[in-house]
């Protein structure tokens, strides 16, 4: 899973800052086209349900979108890791 | 499927202001009901006047907006006309203890089969931040400049003396705790009253030194008092500090309800 931040609905009130637990919300710094600073995200692969979702079958810890007042976050399944074939120049 | 099915998504993002803590306790509420394993159709949700009573317009089901104090009304002739409905009020301070102050003593001594949670930002947000019966002591607000001489309500032990069968308190904070109060407040047969407390950085928070939304949500996490521990205190004879509000279940009873079927 794949945490993400729906900056279309995001005011910029920080909470998520607050909140979580592994301090994944960091505040943003630049504006975005509607004027709101977004969070970023530091290295959102640290996220329990990001890590664990699929292997528990369940929603674990979700307390940023549960805090969210904006509706905000949520979490995107990622696609299964494909086999590229790589060329290599000798 | 989670509660983010029960959103309307052409409605979101919603109009309240940024860091109100009102979207949070929707999102606690609608988690709730999803776990309850309700049908959309029959679950109606009221509101009355006020910033935490836009909250149905976001909300897929059906739901009556009504008049200022008189969600309760309209929500107590909803069940009594059909009792197969699950109906949750959605309600301010201003709009229950205020105007509402009558029809809910009055829901509550009848027992009757609602869910009520009350999102207590102890002050008038929406008309311009006027204090409401809920203001605590001292603080300011555009209609007592000087800082708030009267007592607050205590909205929760109203609900306890008029005979609600369940009551409890958590904040904007607690979203986890809030969730689950919701959840048995859903499964009590009889009037169950989750009164939250949410942060309101508009109108509140602006007057009251709190600049950042984060430092109210601190506060109210700092502020808040496990039941478990008052009674502790109150054993041991210490004194409860008065700027502390006490969070946790507070009454779990029994008395018999009316519009739940036999």
């Amino acid at each position: 899973m794949k945490l993400a931040i729906d900056e279309t609905r995001c005011k910029g009130c920080n909470l998520c800052t607050k909140i979580c637990p592994y301090k994944i919300f960091k505040e943003g710094k630049k504006p975005n086209r509607k004027g709101t600073v977004v969070p970023e995200l530091d290295r959102p692969e640290r996220c329990t349900n990001c890590r664990l979702r699929n292997l528990y079958g369940r929603q674990l810890c979700g307390v940023c979108q549960l805090t969210c007042p904006d509706q905000a976050i949520h979490w995107t399944e990622e696609e299964p890791y494909e086999l590229h074939k790589v060329a290599i120049e000798y | 499927m989670s509660y983010e099915d029960w959103f309307r998504q052409d409605r979101l993002p919603h109009i309240y202001c940024a860091g109100c803590g009102n979207g949070t306790i929707i999102n606690c509420t609608l988690a709730a009901v999803d776990e309850m394993g309700w049908k959309k159709e029959e679950t109606i949700f009221v509101s009355g006047i006020g910033c935490s009573s836009r909250a149905p317009g976001y909300i897929l089901t059906d739901s009556l907006h009504t008049t200022h104090g008189r969600a309760l009304a309209f929500a107590t002739g909803v069940k009594m006309a059909n009792p197969d409905l699950h109906v949750v009020v959605f309600t301010g301070d201003g709009d229950l203890a205020a105007i509402g102050g009558n029809h809910f003593i009055h829901a509550c001594r009848r027992n009757i089969d609602l869910t009520v949670v009350c999102m207590n930002n102890q002050i008038y947000g929406m008309t311009g931040g006027q204090g409401s019966p809920t203001t605590p002591k001292g603080c300011l607000s555009s209609t007592t400049p000087y800082g708030c001489t009267e007592i607050p309500f205590d909205l929760c032990e109203l609900a306890t003396a008029a005979g609600a069968n369940y009551v409890s308190r958590w904040t904007s904070y607690h979203v986890k705790e809030l969730e689950k109060a919701v959840k048995v407040g859903l499964e009590t047969p009889g009037f169950s009253f989750i009164e939250a407390l949410v942060q309101c950085p508009t109108a509140f928070g602006r007057r009251n030194k709190f600049r950042q939304v984060t430092d109210h949500v601190e506060y109210l996490k700092v502020h808040s008092l496990l039941k478990a521990k008052r009674d502790r205190m109150l054993e041991a004879g210490e004194k409860i500090p008065e700027d502390m509000y006490v969070v946790g279940e507070l009454t779990k009873r029994s008395r018999p309800a009316m519009g739940v079927k036999p």
